[in-house]
Protein backbone atom coordinates (compact mmCIF):
# COMPACT_ATOMS: atom_id res chain seq x y z
CA UNK A 1 0.00 0.00 0.00
CA UNK A 2 1.22 3.75 -0.73
CA UNK A 3 0.30 6.95 0.95
CA UNK A 4 -1.58 9.86 -0.41
CA UNK A 5 2.14 11.65 0.02
CA UNK A 6 3.84 9.26 -1.94
CA UNK A 7 1.14 9.12 -4.49
CA UNK A 8 1.83 12.90 -4.99
CA UNK A 9 5.68 12.62 -4.97
CA UNK A 10 5.15 9.74 -7.82
CA UNK A 11 3.08 11.73 -10.05
CA UNK A 12 4.77 14.87 -9.77
CA UNK A 13 8.48 13.38 -9.95
CA UNK A 14 9.70 14.31 -13.54
CA UNK A 15 12.31 11.77 -13.61
CA UNK A 16 9.99 9.27 -14.75
CA UNK A 17 10.45 7.93 -18.34
CA UNK A 18 10.26 4.99 -20.33
CA UNK A 19 13.37 3.69 -22.78
CA UNK A 20 12.87 2.33 -25.79
CA UNK A 21 9.99 1.33 -28.42
CA UNK A 22 6.64 0.72 -27.82
CA UNK A 23 5.05 -2.38 -29.51
CA UNK A 24 1.53 -3.65 -29.24
CA UNK A 25 0.83 -6.90 -28.65
CA UNK A 26 -1.94 -9.39 -28.51
CA UNK A 27 -2.85 -9.99 -25.23
CA UNK A 28 -2.10 -13.33 -23.29
CA UNK A 29 -5.24 -15.07 -24.43
CA UNK A 30 -5.53 -13.54 -28.27
CA UNK A 31 -8.53 -11.56 -27.75
CA UNK A 32 -9.54 -9.02 -29.71
CA UNK A 33 -7.56 -6.63 -27.60
CA UNK A 34 -3.72 -5.06 -28.26
CA UNK A 35 -1.69 -4.68 -24.82
CA UNK A 36 1.49 -3.33 -23.99
CA UNK A 37 3.38 -3.46 -20.75
CA UNK A 38 6.78 -1.52 -20.08
CA UNK A 39 8.85 -0.24 -16.75
CA UNK A 40 8.68 2.81 -15.89
CA UNK A 41 11.77 3.83 -14.95
CA UNK A 42 13.15 6.64 -12.59
CA UNK A 43 15.73 7.80 -10.45
CA UNK A 44 13.94 7.29 -6.86
CA UNK A 45 13.24 3.51 -8.45
CA UNK A 46 9.56 3.33 -7.89
CA UNK A 47 7.66 0.17 -8.75
CA UNK A 48 5.56 1.16 -11.41
CA UNK A 49 4.74 -0.61 -15.04
CA UNK A 50 2.24 1.55 -17.73
CA UNK A 51 0.42 -0.97 -19.14
CA UNK A 52 -1.67 0.20 -22.58
CA UNK A 53 -4.91 -1.39 -23.69
CA UNK A 54 -7.03 -0.90 -26.60
CA UNK A 55 -9.81 -3.37 -28.37
CA UNK A 56 -11.01 -1.94 -31.99
CA UNK A 57 -14.10 -3.94 -31.24
CA UNK A 58 -15.49 -2.29 -28.08
CA UNK A 59 -13.84 0.75 -29.04
CA UNK A 60 -12.33 1.35 -25.72
CA UNK A 61 -8.33 2.24 -25.00
CA UNK A 62 -6.59 2.51 -21.35
CA UNK A 63 -3.72 3.74 -20.16
CA UNK A 64 -2.48 2.83 -16.52
CA UNK A 65 0.32 3.19 -14.32
CA UNK A 66 0.05 0.02 -11.85
CA UNK A 67 2.21 0.21 -8.84
CA UNK A 68 3.46 -3.35 -7.62
CA UNK A 69 2.25 -2.54 -3.98
CA UNK A 70 -1.07 -0.68 -4.92
CA UNK A 71 -1.89 -1.47 -7.99
CA UNK A 72 -3.53 0.86 -10.76
CA UNK A 73 -2.75 4.55 -9.51
CA UNK A 74 -3.02 6.57 -12.37
CA UNK A 75 -4.96 5.76 -15.25
CA UNK A 76 -6.77 7.33 -17.99
CA UNK A 77 -10.23 5.36 -19.71
CA UNK A 78 -11.71 6.04 -23.04
CA UNK A 79 -14.83 4.64 -24.90
CA UNK A 80 -16.14 3.28 -21.35
CA UNK A 81 -18.58 4.96 -19.16
CA UNK A 82 -17.45 4.53 -15.34
CA UNK A 83 -19.96 4.95 -11.49
CA UNK A 84 -18.35 6.51 -8.85
CA UNK A 85 -18.97 5.81 -5.25
CA UNK A 86 -20.95 9.34 -5.51
CA UNK A 87 -23.76 7.94 -7.37
CA UNK A 88 -22.94 9.76 -10.61
CA UNK A 89 -22.05 8.31 -13.91
CA UNK A 90 -18.23 10.27 -15.24
CA UNK A 91 -18.84 8.91 -19.22
CA UNK A 92 -16.61 7.43 -21.29
CA UNK A 93 -13.66 9.81 -20.95
CA UNK A 94 -12.02 9.39 -17.42
CA UNK A 95 -9.14 9.73 -15.33
CA UNK A 96 -8.27 7.13 -12.05
CA UNK A 97 -6.54 8.61 -9.61
CA UNK A 98 -5.36 6.98 -6.55
CA UNK A 99 -6.58 8.45 -3.00
CA UNK A 100 -6.20 7.24 0.50
CA UNK A 101 -9.97 7.50 0.79
CA UNK A 102 -11.03 6.26 -2.45
CA UNK A 103 -8.21 4.34 -3.62
CA UNK A 104 -8.54 3.79 -7.56
CA UNK A 105 -12.96 3.68 -7.77
CA UNK A 106 -13.62 7.70 -8.12
CA UNK A 107 -13.16 8.84 -11.94
CA UNK A 108 -12.97 12.47 -12.96
CA UNK A 109 -13.45 14.33 -16.40
CA UNK A 110 -10.19 14.95 -17.77
CA UNK A 111 -9.55 18.43 -19.36
CA UNK A 112 -5.97 17.63 -20.75
CA UNK A 113 -7.21 14.49 -22.81
CA UNK A 114 -8.70 15.73 -25.98
CA UNK A 115 -7.98 12.82 -29.02
CA UNK A 116 -10.66 9.87 -29.10
CA UNK A 117 -9.75 6.47 -28.23
CA UNK A 118 -9.23 5.76 -31.72
CA UNK A 119 -6.19 7.86 -32.31
CA UNK A 120 -3.84 6.03 -29.26
CA UNK A 121 -0.77 7.57 -30.53
CA UNK A 122 -2.12 11.01 -29.54
CA UNK A 123 -3.70 10.16 -26.59
CA UNK A 124 -0.25 8.92 -25.47
CA UNK A 125 1.15 12.05 -25.83
CA UNK A 126 -1.00 13.72 -23.83
CA UNK A 127 -1.50 11.07 -21.37
CA UNK A 128 2.31 11.22 -20.95
CA UNK A 129 2.27 14.85 -20.95
CA UNK A 130 0.07 15.46 -18.02
CA UNK A 131 1.53 12.46 -16.16
CA UNK A 132 5.09 13.75 -16.15
CA UNK A 133 6.73 10.71 -18.15
CA UNK A 134 9.29 11.33 -21.05
CA UNK A 135 8.36 8.69 -23.79
CA UNK A 136 12.76 8.28 -25.21
CA UNK A 137 11.22 6.48 -27.73
CA UNK A 138 8.31 5.71 -30.39
CA UNK A 139 5.56 3.97 -29.91
CA UNK A 140 3.95 1.97 -33.02
CA UNK A 141 0.17 1.93 -33.83
CA UNK A 142 -1.23 -0.64 -32.01
CA UNK A 143 -3.10 -1.79 -35.44
CA UNK A 144 -3.32 -0.29 -38.69
CA UNK A 145 -5.58 2.86 -39.20
CA UNK A 146 -7.60 1.42 -41.89
CA UNK A 147 -8.47 -1.68 -38.73
CA UNK A 148 -9.69 1.49 -36.51
CA UNK A 149 -13.54 3.09 -37.00
CA UNK A 150 -12.33 6.37 -37.97
CA UNK B 1 -30.94 -9.33 -37.99
CA UNK B 2 -29.42 -5.42 -38.32
CA UNK B 3 -28.32 -3.46 -35.52
CA UNK B 4 -31.41 -1.64 -34.83
CA UNK B 5 -33.62 -5.09 -34.90
CA UNK B 6 -31.15 -6.16 -32.47
CA UNK B 7 -31.91 -3.10 -29.90
CA UNK B 8 -35.80 -3.23 -30.58
CA UNK B 9 -35.55 -7.10 -29.58
CA UNK B 10 -33.59 -5.87 -26.21
CA UNK B 11 -36.52 -3.79 -25.55
CA UNK B 12 -39.12 -5.92 -25.77
CA UNK B 13 -37.40 -7.67 -23.34
CA UNK B 14 -38.24 -5.19 -20.75
CA UNK B 15 -34.40 -4.71 -20.00
CA UNK B 16 -34.60 -1.16 -19.18
CA UNK B 17 -31.62 -0.15 -17.76
CA UNK B 18 -29.90 -1.74 -20.09
CA UNK B 19 -28.29 0.67 -23.49
CA UNK B 20 -27.92 -0.45 -26.60
CA UNK B 21 -26.18 1.39 -29.53
CA UNK B 22 -23.83 0.73 -32.18
CA UNK B 23 -21.05 -0.69 -31.73
CA UNK B 24 -17.44 0.60 -33.19
CA UNK B 25 -16.63 -2.10 -35.63
CA UNK B 26 -19.67 -4.81 -35.87
CA UNK B 27 -22.98 -5.59 -34.10
CA UNK B 28 -24.20 -3.65 -31.02
CA UNK B 29 -23.17 -2.88 -27.72
CA UNK B 30 -25.24 -2.73 -24.63
CA UNK B 31 -24.47 -0.81 -21.88
CA UNK B 32 -25.90 -2.33 -18.56
CA UNK B 33 -26.54 -1.37 -14.81
CA UNK B 34 -23.51 -3.96 -13.84
CA UNK B 35 -19.76 -2.71 -12.89
CA UNK B 36 -16.70 -3.77 -12.31
CA UNK B 37 -15.18 -3.44 -9.10
CA UNK B 38 -13.99 -0.66 -9.38
CA UNK B 39 -17.15 1.34 -10.71
CA UNK B 40 -16.36 0.55 -14.22
CA UNK B 41 -19.86 -0.06 -16.26
CA UNK B 42 -20.16 -3.48 -17.95
CA UNK B 43 -20.86 -3.65 -21.76
CA UNK B 44 -21.34 -6.23 -23.79
CA UNK B 45 -21.50 -6.81 -27.30
CA UNK B 46 -24.50 -8.67 -29.57
CA UNK B 47 -22.98 -10.29 -33.42
CA UNK B 48 -25.06 -11.59 -35.55
CA UNK B 49 -22.77 -14.52 -36.93
CA UNK B 50 -23.86 -17.36 -39.35
CA UNK B 51 -27.44 -17.03 -38.55
CA UNK B 52 -27.39 -16.83 -34.58
CA UNK B 53 -26.45 -14.03 -32.22
CA UNK B 54 -23.17 -14.26 -30.62
CA UNK B 55 -22.91 -12.18 -27.21
CA UNK B 56 -19.75 -11.58 -26.20
CA UNK B 57 -17.64 -9.11 -24.21
CA UNK B 58 -14.68 -9.60 -26.48
CA UNK B 59 -12.52 -9.93 -23.75
CA UNK B 60 -13.39 -6.88 -21.33
CA UNK B 61 -13.81 -7.97 -18.45
CA UNK B 62 -10.23 -10.07 -18.39
CA UNK B 63 -8.97 -7.56 -19.67
CA UNK B 64 -9.85 -4.50 -17.12
CA UNK B 65 -8.65 -7.87 -14.47
CA UNK B 66 -5.24 -7.62 -16.60
CA UNK B 67 -5.14 -3.79 -16.13
CA UNK B 68 -5.45 -3.91 -12.66
CA UNK B 69 -1.82 -6.10 -11.43
CA UNK B 70 1.64 -5.64 -12.74
CA UNK B 71 1.83 -9.59 -13.13
CA UNK B 72 -1.37 -9.45 -15.92
CA UNK B 73 -1.37 -12.77 -15.27
CA UNK B 74 -4.01 -15.13 -13.30
CA UNK B 75 -2.89 -17.34 -10.39
CA UNK B 76 -3.31 -21.02 -11.02
CA UNK B 77 -6.22 -20.61 -8.55
CA UNK B 78 -8.08 -17.81 -10.29
CA UNK B 79 -7.81 -19.71 -13.17
CA UNK B 80 -9.99 -22.45 -11.54
CA UNK B 81 -12.40 -19.71 -10.63
CA UNK B 82 -12.81 -18.67 -13.54
CA UNK B 83 -13.39 -22.19 -15.13
CA UNK B 84 -16.30 -22.26 -12.41
CA UNK B 85 -17.92 -19.17 -13.19
CA UNK B 86 -18.32 -20.02 -17.06
CA UNK B 87 -19.54 -23.36 -15.91
CA UNK B 88 -22.17 -21.81 -13.20
CA UNK B 89 -23.54 -19.26 -15.91
CA UNK B 90 -23.07 -21.50 -18.85
CA UNK B 91 -20.84 -19.37 -21.08
CA UNK B 92 -17.82 -20.57 -23.31
CA UNK B 93 -14.41 -18.80 -22.36
CA UNK B 94 -12.41 -18.50 -26.12
CA UNK B 95 -9.46 -16.69 -26.44
CA UNK B 96 -10.23 -14.51 -23.37
CA UNK B 97 -13.69 -13.26 -24.36
CA UNK B 98 -16.69 -14.74 -22.60
CA UNK B 99 -19.02 -16.07 -25.46
CA UNK B 100 -22.58 -17.18 -26.27
CA UNK B 101 -24.19 -18.12 -29.37
CA UNK B 102 -28.26 -18.04 -28.99
CA UNK B 103 -30.91 -17.82 -31.46
CA UNK B 104 -33.29 -14.69 -31.14
CA UNK B 105 -35.54 -15.74 -28.77
CA UNK B 106 -32.68 -16.34 -26.19
CA UNK B 107 -31.16 -13.18 -26.64
CA UNK B 108 -32.07 -11.41 -23.70
CA UNK B 109 -31.02 -14.28 -21.51
CA UNK B 110 -27.87 -14.61 -22.81
CA UNK B 111 -27.22 -10.77 -22.48
CA UNK B 112 -27.64 -11.19 -18.67
CA UNK B 113 -25.74 -14.76 -18.20
CA UNK B 114 -22.41 -12.64 -20.52
CA UNK B 115 -22.69 -9.84 -18.10
CA UNK B 116 -23.49 -11.25 -15.23
CA UNK B 117 -20.05 -13.68 -15.85
CA UNK B 118 -18.20 -10.56 -16.51
CA UNK B 119 -18.77 -9.04 -13.32
CA UNK B 120 -17.90 -12.59 -11.57
CA UNK B 121 -14.85 -12.99 -13.13
CA UNK B 122 -13.81 -9.32 -12.67
CA UNK B 123 -14.59 -9.94 -9.04
CA UNK B 124 -11.58 -11.73 -9.30
CA UNK B 125 -9.98 -9.09 -8.30
CA UNK B 126 -10.54 -9.04 -4.65
CA UNK B 127 -8.13 -12.22 -4.63
CA UNK B 128 -5.41 -10.14 -6.31
CA UNK B 129 -2.45 -9.68 -3.92
CA UNK B 130 -2.29 -5.83 -3.94
CA UNK B 131 -6.21 -6.23 -2.24
CA UNK B 132 -3.92 -7.40 0.43
CA UNK B 133 -6.30 -9.96 0.77
CA UNK B 134 -4.63 -13.14 0.66
CA UNK B 135 -0.51 -14.13 -0.26
CA UNK B 136 0.56 -16.60 -2.46
CA UNK B 137 1.47 -18.65 0.32
CA UNK B 138 -2.64 -18.94 1.34
CA UNK B 139 -3.05 -19.40 -2.25
CA UNK B 140 -0.71 -22.88 -1.97
CA UNK B 141 -2.36 -24.12 1.19
CA UNK B 142 -5.59 -23.66 -0.29
CA UNK B 143 -4.11 -25.83 -3.19
CA UNK B 144 -2.57 -28.04 -1.12
CA UNK B 145 -6.07 -29.09 0.54
CA UNK B 146 -7.77 -29.43 -2.50
CA UNK B 147 -5.81 -31.60 -3.70
CA UNK B 148 -5.76 -33.87 -0.49
CA UNK B 149 -1.91 -33.41 -0.12
CA UNK B 150 -1.53 -33.90 3.88
CA UNK B 151 0.59 -30.49 4.55
CA UNK B 152 2.49 -28.68 7.93
CA UNK B 153 2.80 -24.94 7.50
CA UNK B 154 5.43 -22.94 8.50
CA UNK B 155 7.30 -25.42 10.15
CA UNK B 156 10.59 -25.09 12.11
CA UNK B 157 13.41 -26.94 11.99
CA UNK B 158 17.27 -26.53 12.93
CA UNK B 159 20.23 -25.89 10.54
CA UNK B 160 23.39 -27.54 11.55
CA UNK B 161 24.73 -24.16 12.18
CA UNK B 162 22.04 -23.82 15.10
CA UNK B 163 19.56 -21.57 13.74
CA UNK B 164 16.37 -21.81 13.63
CA UNK B 165 14.44 -22.06 10.33
CA UNK B 166 10.97 -21.62 9.42
CA UNK B 167 10.38 -23.12 6.32
CA UNK B 168 6.92 -22.38 4.51
CA UNK B 169 5.08 -26.23 3.96
CA UNK B 170 6.07 -29.82 4.59
CA UNK B 171 4.23 -32.12 2.88
CA UNK B 172 3.55 -35.61 3.22
CA UNK B 173 2.71 -38.64 1.17
CA UNK B 174 3.15 -41.78 0.37
CA UNK B 175 6.12 -41.11 -1.89
CA UNK B 176 8.11 -38.66 -0.07
CA UNK B 177 8.33 -35.95 2.27
CA UNK B 178 9.10 -32.49 0.98
CA UNK B 179 9.80 -29.19 2.80
CA UNK B 180 8.77 -26.44 0.59
CA UNK B 181 10.02 -22.97 0.13
CA UNK B 182 8.03 -20.25 -1.25
CA UNK B 183 9.79 -17.61 -2.92
CA UNK B 184 7.68 -14.78 -3.39
CA UNK B 185 7.93 -11.04 -3.69
CA UNK B 186 6.54 -8.24 -5.80
CA UNK B 187 9.97 -6.11 -6.12
CA UNK B 188 12.55 -7.10 -8.77
CA UNK B 189 15.46 -5.44 -6.46
CA UNK B 190 14.22 -8.05 -3.52
CA UNK B 191 13.90 -11.00 -5.55
CA UNK B 192 17.80 -11.78 -5.36
CA UNK B 193 17.72 -11.31 -1.76
CA UNK B 194 14.78 -13.87 -1.09
CA UNK B 195 16.75 -16.22 -3.27
CA UNK B 196 19.93 -16.22 -0.98
CA UNK B 197 17.75 -16.08 2.11
CA UNK B 198 16.45 -19.49 0.84
CA UNK B 199 19.84 -21.00 -0.27
CA UNK B 200 21.13 -20.24 3.02
CA UNK B 201 18.13 -22.16 4.58
CA UNK B 202 19.08 -24.86 2.21
CA UNK B 203 22.55 -25.31 3.00
CA UNK B 204 21.92 -25.14 6.46
CA UNK B 205 19.43 -27.63 6.47
CA UNK B 206 20.99 -29.96 3.92
CA UNK B 207 22.37 -32.31 6.71
CA UNK B 208 18.58 -33.46 7.15
CA UNK B 209 18.30 -35.53 3.79
CA UNK B 210 21.27 -37.79 4.85
CA UNK B 211 19.40 -39.13 7.66
CA UNK B 212 16.16 -38.78 5.38
CA UNK B 213 16.69 -40.58 2.16
CA UNK B 214 13.12 -39.76 1.18
CA UNK B 215 13.16 -36.21 1.91
CA UNK B 216 13.13 -33.32 -0.98
CA UNK B 217 13.59 -29.89 -0.61
CA UNK B 218 11.28 -27.46 -3.29
CA UNK B 219 11.79 -24.01 -4.03
CA UNK B 220 8.31 -22.91 -5.27
CA UNK B 221 9.09 -19.92 -7.07
CA UNK B 222 5.94 -17.31 -7.26
CA UNK B 223 6.56 -16.80 -11.11
CA UNK B 224 2.96 -15.09 -11.26
CA UNK B 225 5.18 -11.80 -10.48
CA UNK B 226 7.92 -10.99 -13.29
CA UNK B 227 10.74 -10.49 -11.05
CA UNK B 228 12.81 -13.62 -11.40
CA UNK B 229 15.92 -13.90 -13.01
CA UNK B 230 17.15 -17.03 -14.74
CA UNK B 231 19.77 -17.11 -11.92
CA UNK B 232 17.48 -17.11 -9.31
CA UNK B 233 16.53 -20.40 -10.50
CA UNK B 234 20.41 -21.93 -10.94
CA UNK B 235 20.80 -21.22 -7.66
CA UNK B 236 18.92 -22.92 -6.08
CA UNK B 237 18.96 -26.35 -7.84
CA UNK B 238 21.76 -27.85 -6.62
CA UNK B 239 19.97 -27.55 -3.39
CA UNK B 240 16.62 -28.01 -4.32
CA UNK B 241 14.26 -28.90 -6.88
CA UNK B 242 12.96 -25.47 -8.67
CA UNK B 243 8.98 -25.64 -8.76
CA UNK B 244 6.87 -22.59 -10.54
CA UNK B 245 3.32 -21.58 -9.04
CA UNK B 246 2.04 -20.70 -12.65
CA UNK B 247 2.60 -24.29 -13.28
CA UNK B 248 0.60 -26.47 -10.66
CA UNK B 249 0.84 -29.68 -12.09
CA UNK B 250 4.76 -30.25 -12.38
CA UNK B 251 4.76 -28.94 -8.83
CA UNK B 252 2.55 -31.89 -7.68
CA UNK B 253 4.34 -34.55 -9.37
CA UNK B 254 7.37 -33.15 -8.10
CA UNK B 255 5.93 -33.45 -4.31
CA UNK B 256 4.38 -37.11 -5.66
CA UNK B 257 8.01 -38.26 -7.44
CA UNK B 258 9.09 -41.39 -5.23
Amino acid sequence: MITQQELESILADPSKRIEGEIFWNHDKDHSPALEFRVHLLSDPGWPIIVVGRCNPCAGTLSYALIHKGAGRIYALDLGADHHNPSCHRVGEKHKHRWSEAFRDKEAYVPGDISAPWNQPLAVWKEFCRKAAITHHGLMHSPVAQGDLPL
Amino acid sequence: MNPAEICARLQQAHLPAFECGPAPIEGVRVRTPLMYPDGGIIDVFVVPRAGRLEVTDFGEALGWLRLQSSSGQLSPRQKRLLEDVCLTLGVELFRGQILKRVQEEELHHAVLQVAQAALRVSDLWFTMRTRAVESVADEVADWLEERRIPFERNVSLAGRSGRSWTIDFQTRLPERTSLVFVLATGSSSAARRVTEHVVASLYDLNHLRVVQRDLAFVSLFDDTEDVWKEEDFRLVEDLSIPARWSRPDEFERILQAA
